[in-house]
C-alpha cells in the first residue's frame, strides 16, 4: 500500500494501480472516454488529464501509476480547462443529433458536457460530413459522424473476441472506424459494442428507434439462456398512462458486479444469445388457467384443489407409484427443492424425469454447451438427471405433472407428446401458450425467470440470487407459488409448507437440509 | 566564433563517388571501426559517446549516449537499432545529403552503435520518397557485407550485425519514434503511449535504440578523435557540429555544416549569402516547421538547443527557413496549419480535431471571411493542444501557430480587416 493525496485528501491504495482507479476509490470521478477497465489504457481521448505535483505537464490519470507521496489534483483551473478543451474539440465535429440518437440520455459526451463543459460553441466552420448508416454486421449500425474514435470497439474485437473485424481507416480528422474488405462482424459478442460505445456511434437494429432509454427501468436479473448465468439488467418499459407500449422488455444489458469484475476480461460482457434472446418474455405467454374438462377458466385456488385431488385419489388407492413428474432445469433452486420435497419425499415417487436437453456448441468466452440455467442446482439438490429414463416415467403412470419452462427445445416436448397423451391425467405448468397445451387436463400458467425471485446455481457452482423484474401476466405465478399451494393442499406435510411464503423461506429450509446451499 | 569552422560530416562531400566503399575507405573510412572493434569494449564505446555530449539531431535533442545506456543489458530479448531516416520535418534535407553522398559513414556509425549497445539487427527506416537513396543504402550495405564490415562475425570479432532498409510510406507521424516502430512492425503508424519508452519496450516489444541519421554519422568521428575533441567542436553541453539546411529567400540555399552554437545571423548572412534580391528579412523559422518563428531582431542567437529554448523556439532538426518581406504571413500560417491538419494521425482528440479546426478557421480568414476574434480562437485552440496530446505532433503544430499569431498579430489583423491583401 502507498499513501497518495488526491485534492489534498490522503488515501491509501495498493501499489501499481493507476491514478484513475485510486481516485475512484476515494470517490472522485475523473472523466474518461477511451479508457475501459477491461483494456489496457489507450490514452487517446485526453479527457482524464490531471495535475500531478512536480510534473511539468498534465498527466493521464488512466495510464499513470501511483507512487508513494504523489499529489494529484483533479479540479484545478488547468485541469478544468484541458477537459473543456477536449470536450470542445469533440463537440466541434459532433453532429449534435441527440434528439434522434438512441444513446441520448446515457451518452458519455452528453453527461460530461453537463458536468465539465457548459460553454458556448465557438466553432464557426463546416463540420466534416461522414457516413451515418454503415452496416457492420449482426444488426450493428455505425454512425461515423457521432464517433469520437475512442477505439473501444476496435480493442474489444482485437483483445476480447480476437476476431479483429474493425479497424481505424484514413487519417487526421477523416479518421473513421470501419470493416475491412466487406468482412462483416460475425461473432457472438458483437452486441457488447453498443454498450461499449461511449456515444451513439454503434447502435443495433434490435433497439434502434424503438424507444428512448429514459423510459426504461433497469431490473437486475440473471441470464437463463445458458449455465454461465451472466448478470444482466433487463431494461423494460413500465408503460404509459394513456397508451399501450407494444412490448415490455426492450433490451438486455450487462451488469457488472464486483464479483464479475474478478473475472477480468470475462466479467464485463454478455453474449448475443443472451442479449437478443429476450422476446420469449413477451411472446405467446400463457395467462389463464385452463381446465380441459369443461374448457373453462378457473381461479387459482380451484386449480390447485383440482391438482391436489388427483394426487389424493392416488393416495387413497395406494397407487402412488403411478405418479410421474417431468421436470426441467429451468426451474430455480427453490422450485427444484420443492419438486423434490413434494414428489420424492412426501409422495415417495421415484419417477421425476428430466428430459435431456440438447448440448450445443460452447465458445471459449462465456457461452456454455448446456443451454439451461440450473443443471448444477438440480444436481446439488439431489436429482441425478439421467437416473430416470423416458420409459420409466411413463411406465404405468396414471397421473403426470409436466413442468415446461424452457422457451426453446420445443422438439423434445413434441417428441414426448405422443406418450404424454396416453397418460390418464396430465397437468402442465408452463409460461407459454403452445400447441400442445390443449392436450393437457389442466394447464397452469407460470412465470419466466425475469418474473420470479429465486436463485440459479451456475456452471462454476456459484449460487446467484435474483428478484422479480417484471410482473407475471394474468393468472401466471411463479412455480414456487403453485408448488407451495399444492404442497399445502395435498396435506401430507401441511405444516412445513404453511411456513413458506417466499423463495427466501424455501432457501432457508434448503440451507439447513443441503450442505451445498448452507455454505 | 571567429575560428574557421572545421567540417566533419561533410568534409568529403565533394569527393567523387564517395558513396562507393573503395572511395570511402581511401578517405579513411572504416579505419575507426577496425580499431574500435579490436581495441575497445562495448562499455568503453558507450562511455566515450556519453562523454562527447552528442545530442540527438532529429529534433528533440536528447543526449544519444544517455539514450543508449537506458537499454537494459541483461534482458534475454534481442535488442534493435532503428535509424530514423524518415526526415519528414518540412525544411529539413540534411539526412538525404548524408545518405546519398556518404552512406558508408552512416553504416559505420550504425555498426559502432550496435557494437556499443550489443545490437545484432539494425533497421534503417527511410521515408518512402527517398527511393533512390534507399537503393543506394542497400547497395552500400551489400558492399560493406562483402568487405566484412557488416554481417555475421564482422571483422572476425565474433560480433554479428544485420542491417535492413525499410521504406516508409511518407507519413510525417512515422518520424515520431513510437509511430515509426509501429510502422516498422507493419501496423498503422500510430504513436504509442509512453511510458514504457522504446529503450525498454520498443520494436517487437524488445529494447530498441532509435537515433537520427546525422546523430549516428557523428559516432565514427567521436571514436576516431575522442570525446574532448568533439566537445571542442561545439559547446560543452552540446558537442560537435551540425548540418544546417538553409532554405527560403536566401542567395545560396543549401546545407552548411557549422559548429553547434554558431550564430543564426551569420549562418544566414555570411554562409548562405544573405537575402535574395536584397529584400528585407521578415522572419526565420530556425529548426524545421514546428519550431516557433523568430523575428529579425531575435536572430542574433547561437544555434544550440539551450539558447533557442531560452528564446522560446527550438533548434529541432536545424532546418532554417528564411522568409523575406515579400511573403504574406497569412500564407505561412495557412501552409503550417494545412500541413499539420493533413499529417495529424487522428489518434488523440486535441490533435485530430484541433488541427483541422484551426486550419478551417485560417482557411476562412484567407478567403477574406475572417473576424478579429478568430485569432483569439486560434490561440485558445492551439493552447488546448499544447502539451496535451499523446505524442509531440500536437506540440509541433501548436508551437509555430501560437508564435505566428502572437508575433504577427498586427499583420494578420490588418489582413482580416482587408487593409492588406
Amino acid at each position: 500500500m502507498v499513501e497518495i493525496f488526491i485534492n489534498d485528501r490522503s488515501i491509501k491504495v495498493p501499489e501499481g494501480i493507476t491514478v484513475l482507479k485510486a481516485a475512484e476509490r476515494a470517490g472522485i470521478h475523473i472523466p474518461h472516454i477511451c479508457y475501459h477497465e477491461a483494456f489496457a489504457p489507450e490514452g487517446s481521448c485526453r479527457m482524464c488529464l490531471v495535475e500531478i505535483e512536480g510534473h511539468l505537464c498534465l498527466e493521464l490519470a488512466c495510464a499513470t501509476q501511483v507512487k508513494e507521496g504523489m499529489k494529484v489534483f483533479t479540479e484545478t483551473e488547468n485541469v478544468r480547462q484541458a477537459r473543456q478543451g477536449v470536450l470542445e474539440f469533440l463537440l466541434a465535429e459532433h453532429p449534435m443529433d441527440c434528439p434522434i440518437c438512441d444513446k441520448a440520455g446515457e451518452c458519455t459526451l452528453q453527461d460530461y458536457y453537463e458536468q465539465y463543459g457548459l460553454f458556448e460553441s465557438t466553432f464557426m466552420e463546416q463540420k466534416e460530413r461522414k457516413d451515418k448508416n454503415v452496416p457492420l454486421g449482426k444488426g450493428l449500425i455505425l454512425d461515423r459522424e457521432r464517433c469520437v474514435l475512442c477505439t473501444r470497439c476496435v480493442r474489444f474485437l482485437r483483445d476480447i473476441t480476437q476476431t479483429e473485424e474493425l479497424g481505424v481507416f484514413e487519417r487526421g480528422v477523416y479518421s473513421e472506424i470501419g470493416i475491412f474488405d466487406q468482412r462483416l462482424i460475425d461473432n457472438n459478442y458483437a452486441g457488447n459494442l453498443t454498450e461499449l460505445c461511449p456515444v451513439g456511434a454503434i447502435t443495433d437494429k434490435d433497439f434502434r428507434f424503438k424507444t428512448r432509454n429514459w423510459f426504461l427501468e433497469k431490473g437486475a436479473s440473471i441470464c437463463p439462456l445458458c449455465s454461465r448465468g451472466c448478470n444482466i439488467f433487463i431494461e423494460h418499459h413500465p408503460g404509459f398512462a394513456r397508451f399501450d407500449v407494444p412490448k415490455r422488455v426492450y433490451r438486455i444489458t450487462s451488469r457488472v458486479t464486483s464479483r464479475e469484475k474478478d473475472q477480468k476480461e470475462k466479467g464485463y460482457w454478455i453474449c448475443d444469445i443472451g442479449r437478443y434472446g429476450y422476446s420469449y418474455m413477451d411472446q405467446d405467454r400463457a395467462e389463464k388457467i385452463v381446465l380441459k374438462q369443461g374448457d373453462s377458466a378457473l381461479d387459482p385456488k380451484k386449480a390447485v384443489t383440482y391438482a391436489a385431488d388427483q394426487v389424493k385419489k392416488l393416495i387413497y388407492k395406494n397407487k402412488l407409484n403411478r405418479l410421474g413428474v417431468i421436470s426441467n432445469t429451468w426451474l430455480t433452486n427453490e422450485e427444484l427443492f420443492l419438486v423434490k420435497k413434494i414428489f420424492t419425499e412426501n409422495l415417495e415417487s421415484q419417477k421425476v424425469f428430466f428430459p435431456t436437453t440438447a448440448q450445443r456448441e460452447a465458445d471459449d468466452l462465456l457461452l456454455t454447451s448446456d443451454r439451461t440455467p440450473n443443471k448444477k442446482g438440480a444436481q446439488e439438490i439431489g436429482f441425478s438427471l439421467e437416473a430416470i429414463s423416458e420409459g420409466q416415467v411413463f411406465d404405468g403412470t396414471e397421473l403426470l405433472f409436466v413442468f415446461w419452462a424452457s422457451p426453446f427445445d420445443l422438439d423434445q416436448l413434441t417428441g414426448l407428446m405422443s406418450k404424454i397423451k396416453e397418460v390418464q391425467t396430465k397437468i402442465l405448468f408452463t409460461p407459454f401458450e403452445r400447441e400442445w397445451n390443449k392436450d393437457f387436463d389442466l394447464v397452469i400458467p407460470t412465470a419466466v425467470p425475469a418474473e420470479k425471485a429465486g436463485s440459479f446455481t451456475n456452471e462454476d457452482e456459484r449460487i446467484q440470487h435474483f428478484g422479480p423484474v417484471l410482473y407475471s401476466p394474468g393468472q401466471a405465478r411463479a412455480e414456487w407459488e403453485w408448488l407451495v399451494s399444492l404442497g399445502k393442499e395435498i396435506k401430507v406435510d401441511f405444516k412445513s409448507y404453511a411456513r413458506l411464503s417466499s423463495p427466501f423461506d424455501v432457501f432457508q429450509m434448503m440451507k439447513k437440509k443441503i450442505k451445498f446451499f448452507g455454505k | 566564433m571567429n575560428k574557421v569552422p572545421e567540417k566533419v560530416l561533410t568534409q568529403n562531400f565533394g569527393v567523387e563517388h564517395l558513396f562507393k566503399i573503395d572511395v570511402y575507405m581511401k578517405k579513411g573510412g572504416y579505419k575507426t571501426l577496425k580499431k574500435v572493434i579490436k581495441e575497445l569494449k562495448p562499455e568503453e564505446v558507450l562511455n566515450e559517446v556519453k562523454a562527447a555530449h552528442l545530442r540527438g539531431r532529429g529534433g528533440a535533442g536528447f543526449p544519444a549516449g544517455v539514450k543508449w545506456s537506458f537499454v537494459p543489458q541483461d534482458a534475454d530479448k534481442p535488442k534493435y537499432l532503428c535509424v530514423n531516416a524518415d526526415e519528414g520535418e518540412p525544411g529539413t534535407f540534411k539526412d538525404r545529403y548524408i545518405m546519398s553522398h556518404n552512406p558508408h559513414m552512416l553504416l559505420e556509425g550504425i555498426v559502432l552503435t550496435s557494437y556499443a549497445v550489443g545490437i545484432h539487427h539494425a533497421f534503417i527506416y527511410i521515408r518512402g520518397e527517398y527511393e533512390n537513396i534507399a537503393r543506394r543504402l542497400e547497395r552500400a550495405i551489400l558492399e560493406a557485407e562483402k568487405k566484412g564490415f557488416v554481417g555475421k562475425n564482422l571483422l572476425n570479432s565474433g560480433f554479428d550485425l544485420q542491417i535492413t532498409v525499410h521504406r516508409g510510406a511518407g507519413a510525417y507521424i512515422c518520424g515520431e519514434e513510437t509511430a515509426l516502430l509501429e510502422s516498422l512492425e507493419g501496423k498503422r503508424g500510430h504513436p504509442r503511449l509512453k511510458p514504457p519508452f522504446p529503450a525498454a519496450v520498443g520494436l517487437f516489444q524488445c529494447p530498441t535504440v532509435i537515433n537520427n541519421v546525422e546523430t549516428l554519422s557523428n559516432v565514427p568521428y567521436i571514436l576516431e578523435k575522442g570525446a574532448d575533441w568533439f566537445i571542442q567542436q561545439g559547446i560543452p553541453e552540446d558537442g560537435g557540429t551540425r548540418i544546417f539546411g538553409v532554405s527560403g529567400k536566401v542567395k545560396n540555399p543549401g546545407i552548411y555544416e557549422l559548429p553547434v552554437g554558431s550564430s543564426l545571423k551569420e549562418l544566414i548572412f555570411k554562409h548562405a549569402g544573405g537575402m535574395k534580391s536584397n529584400k528585407k528579412l521578415k522572419a526565420v523559422i530556425p529548426g524545421g516547421l514546428s519550431s516557433p518563428i523568430l523575428k529579425p531582431d531575435e536572430i542574433d542567437i547561437p544555434m544550440d538547443c539551450e539558447s533557442l529554448m531560452k528564446a522560446d523556439s527550438m533548434l529541432g532538426s536545424g532546418a532554417v527557413i528564411v522568409l523575406d518581406e515579400g511573403v504574406a504571413i497569412i500564407d505561412v500560417l495557412r501552409k503550417v496549419t494545412q500541413f499539420y491538419s493533413h499529417e495529424s494521425c487522428g489518434q488523440c482528440t486535441p490533435c485530430r480535431i484541433g488541427n483541422s479546426w484551426i486550419h478551417k478557421t485560417v482557411q476562412r480568414i484567407y478567403q477574406g471571411k475572417g473576424k478579429k476574434q478568430d485569432l483569439d480562437t486560434i490561440q485558445r485552440l492551439a493552447s488546448n493542444m499544447l502539451a496535451k496530446t499523446l505524442c509531440p505532433l500536437g506540440d509541433a503544430a501548436a508551437m509555430p501557430i501560437l508564435a505566428i499569431v502572437k508575433k504577427f498579430r498586427k499583420e494578420l489583423e490588418s489582413f482580416i480587416q482587408g487593409t492588406i491583401k
